[in-house]
């Protein structure tokens, strides 16, 4: 079998996130991997459209608009993934018939675009203050010819790679929220950058917190 | 003696009525919670399209139609032809649907038939070129849900790959002289196809019970779906989960389990019925 | 033309390949027996295959199958309507939407509904229309649905037969039945129920040239449709609006075992225990 490189030293490029950067929005959040970057704005709980309105629970959607062009249909698949993460861990049935609006916009995409979308949505959702049961964050992860696994890898990565897979990670037992893959791999393949998207998940939720408290201790 | 019984339990509490059959390891329909409901092929049954496969799981039904066109290659890619697959939910297939341009569960869906075409290599775009940097073929795979009763992604899957392996190219010469292409219709080719990728669908119901090939109402009520692909050489194609609620690893483990005994099962029925239509003609 | 973001795109342009053909395409005879061995100037309808609630989802269903043509249709509601206007609060309304799908014909269609699509489905509405005991439905919608699989002509004479059928099987109170049968006049003769090829190509030198689709409530004996294209002296429409009414009738009795056979699965008889 194929080695695959340890778990232990996991890299990800250089994390920034500013929260609240937005005024008209109920939260916002722009999220920065390394070049790629995106903000989030998040709207609600509003009032919804009947037609939409779900009885025992907010209605959520999630848009995401490219850096050029109009959505198509690989945004849609992400809208998707990022919506059903949300809904996940939003505890929105304490918003019964109300919607929620998450807008992603694409500021630099220089790979790992969906779980920067992710982790994007989730720092978005908290400073709207929005109860959630966990947070949660995105993992991409490349494995290339080599069988190397690359986490977080640029673009040029990607394209170089055998094997593309993102996972959103849950912040209480680590477990696998999404999934969304490119390319043939092996389930050792898949294991392995399971496990590493786990330990690098600890990392993000590091930065998380760490952000987060940068932030509130400036405001107090 | 049973108290008389007003309502439907299915009708009124739905998810109390999945519960107590998933208490006792069995589904509303009968099926055990790994059990895949009847998939039935048929091949060929649409004459104006180049190569058709109509798939029913259970209720189920989809239909797949391929059209070949040609076009010039481009500029960037011209060793290669197109394959665009698009999936259709029409109103007709389900009161969720409604008309007009396709929702986003159809776009989702046509991004995952495309990705696992992609990842799965299950035609290389290479064989679809004519001359390199001039014409190639393009396939048109349009993929129509005619009845929604759940399960979609597997069906399509289903469909797509016995449509392929139902569709025969006609000859085409470039002329030298006038540097036109010429059809000849009466020597056609079958496409090479490099993988079989079978899909398996699961949901997660409360959390932790995980049934497989569920039903529109099951898929409905459950806090989680996830789509495995794999292919006869037992690689993962695809491990498409779209968010829901989280999923320990030895689950996983189960569900690629699961997923590689079913592409057999399914490679196994695509095989036997294209072999009865070529013995049949 | 604006680009569809809602679909996977493929090249901007792409031919098909019956236009490179190496060998012209067979010209069909305008006389002398017909392609698939029917006779012309007679009332020779193909034969066809009809089955009722096929599709699980919906209220009614009916799928029919006449030579090659292959169509399906699905009946959802009667519910809510969602546009609520003055019109709607006394009777009910009938939404028909016709489609072809984009494998279905010799040329590739789009997805997008196409003014064909769209004429159809205001004809397969007014043809079905005068059928449906609407009043009895009041504030409330009837969707029929139509997908053509498979076009090999008289798509519009089979959808209306395939709606009605499909009507039936969802139990929505109608007076009648409507059956459709459409005939190609090519000059002095005549083919009924003609295939697509039948239909695309037909000789340009003589007069009475056109196509006649008729909706006819066979009980009832009265007509809730006519379509007529082309040209064509009075005596001929009538003659040909005759020939039709007749190939309804020859469809009759299989439409109706089929709409037994399926109240029959839905309701079996009780057991002689």
């Amino acid at each position: 079998m194929m080695e695959v490189c340890g778990s232990s030293n996991v890299t990800l490029r250089e994390f920034g996130c500013e929260q609240s950067l937005l005024s008209r929005p109920d939260g916002s959040a722009s999220f920065i991997q390394g070049d790629t970057s995106v903000m989030a704005g998040v709207y609600g709980p509003a009032e919804v459209k009947v037609s939409k309105e779900i009885y025992d629970r907010a209605t959520l959607e999630v848009l995401i608009q490219p850096k050029v062009g109009l959505p198509s249909v690989r945004e849609r698949s992400q809208e998707q993934c990022v919506r059903e993460t949300c809904e996940a861990s939003l505890l929105l049935s304490l918003h019964p018939r109300s919607s929620l609006t998450l807008i992603l916009q694409v500021l630099h995409d220089d790979g790992s675009l969906l779980s920067c979308f992710l982790n994007a949505a989730c720092m978005a959702l908290m400073d709207a203050g929005l109860p959630m049961s966990c947070l949660f964050c995105g993992v991409t992860c490349a494995i290339d010819a080599d069988g190397q696994i690359i986490t977080d890898p640029t673009a040029a990565q990607e394209k170089q790679s055998r094997a593309l897979m993102t996972f959103a990670i849950d912040s209480t037992e680590h477990r696998v929220m999404m999934s969304s893959t490119k390319g043939s791999f092996s389930v050792y393949e898949l294991q392995q950058c399971i496990a590493v998207s786990q330990k690098a998940s600890e990392k993000i939720f590091q930065f998380y917190r760490d952000s987060v408290r940068r932030r509130y201790s400036k405001t107090l | 003696v049973h108290p008389p019984c007003f309502v439907q339990p299915r009708t009124a509490e739905p998810l109390e009525y999945h519960r107590s059959f998933l208490k006792e390891n069995c589904r509303s329909d009968g099926r055990e919670l790994s059990e895949f409901r009847a998939t039935t092929l048929n091949i060929g049954s649409i004459s104006t399209a180049d190569g058709s496969a109509l798939v029913k799981v259970g209720n189920t039904t989809v239909i797949c139609g391929i059209k070949a066109e040609l076009t010039n290659t481009t500029v960037e890619t011209p060793g290669k032809g197109y394959i665009v697959p698009n999936v259709d939910l029409p109103p007709l297939c389900s009161s969720r649907f409604r008309p007009g341009p396709p929702g986003e569960q159809a776009q989702a869906a046509s991004q995952f038939i495309a990705d696992v075409i992609e990842s799965s290599e299950v035609i290389q775009t290479e064989d679809l070129c004519i001359e390199r940097g001039k014409l190639c073929w393009v396939l048109y795979c349009d993929i129509m849900c005619l009845d929604y009763d759940g399960n979609v992604l597997d069906a399509c899957i289903i469909a797509l790959l016995a449509a392929l392996k139902n569709t025969k190219l006609p000859e085409v010469i470039i002329n030298t002289e006038t540097s036109t292409p010429e059809v000849n219709l009466e020597k056609k080719q079958s496409l090479h196809i490099h993988k079989h990728p079978v899909g398996a669908s699961f949901c997660v119901f409360d959390d932790s019970i995980l049934i497989v090939d569920p039903t529109s109402e099951e898929e409905s009520l459950s806090t989680a779906q996830l789509t495995v692909v794999t292919d006869e050489e037992g690689q993962l194609c695809s491990l498409h989960k779209p968010g829901g609620t989280s999923l320990p690893g030895e689950k996983l483990q189960e569900c690629i389990s699961r997923a590689t005994t079913r592409q057999r099962e399914i490679q196994k029925l695509v095989d036997k019925v294209i072999n009865s239509v070529k013995t049949a003609q | 033309m604006p680009t569809d973001t809602k679909r996977v795109r493929g090249p901007e342009v792409s031919k098909s390949p019956s236009l490179y053909l190496s060998k012209p395409p067979v010209v069909l005879p305008s006389h002398g027996p017909r392609a698939d061995g029917r006779q012309r100037d007679q009332v020779d309808v193909r034969p066809v295959f009809v089955r009722c609630g096929l599709v699980s989802q919906a209220k009614g269903s009916a799928y029919i199958e006449a030579g090659n043509t292959k169509l399906m249709c699905c009946v959802y509601g009667p519910r809510e309507t969602e546009r609520k206007d003055e019109t709607d609060m006394k009777c009910g309304r009938l939404t028909t939407d016709m489609r072809f799908a984009p494998f279905s014909c010799p040329e590739r269609g789009s997805w997008i509904q196409g003014a064909q699509e769209k004429d159809l489905s205001l004809m397969l509405h007014e043809s079905l229309q005068p059928a449906v005991c609407l009043h009895k439905y009041p504030r409330s919608q009837i969707e029929v649905n139509v997908m053509v699989l498979e076009n090999s002509g008289s798509v519009l004479a089979h959808a209306i037969t395939c709606a009605s059928l499909a009507l039936a099987d969802a139990g929505i109170e109608m007076y009648d039945l409507v059956l459709g049968c459409s005939i190609q006049q090519d000059g002095a003769s005549y083919v009924v129920d003609p295939s697509y090829m039948e239909e695309s190509c037909s000789s340009v030198s003589s007069e009475n040239q056109g196509c006649l689709t008729v909706a006819f409530l066979p009980s009832l004996n009265q007509i809730s449709g006519l379509q007529s294209d082309g040209e064509m002296t009075e005596k001929t429409l009538t003659a040909g609006v005759r020939t039709c009414i007749e190939g309804c009738y020859k469809l009759y009795p299989v439409i109706q075992q089929a709409l037994a056979s399926a109240v029959r699965k839905a309701a079996p008889p009780p057991s002689e225990s």
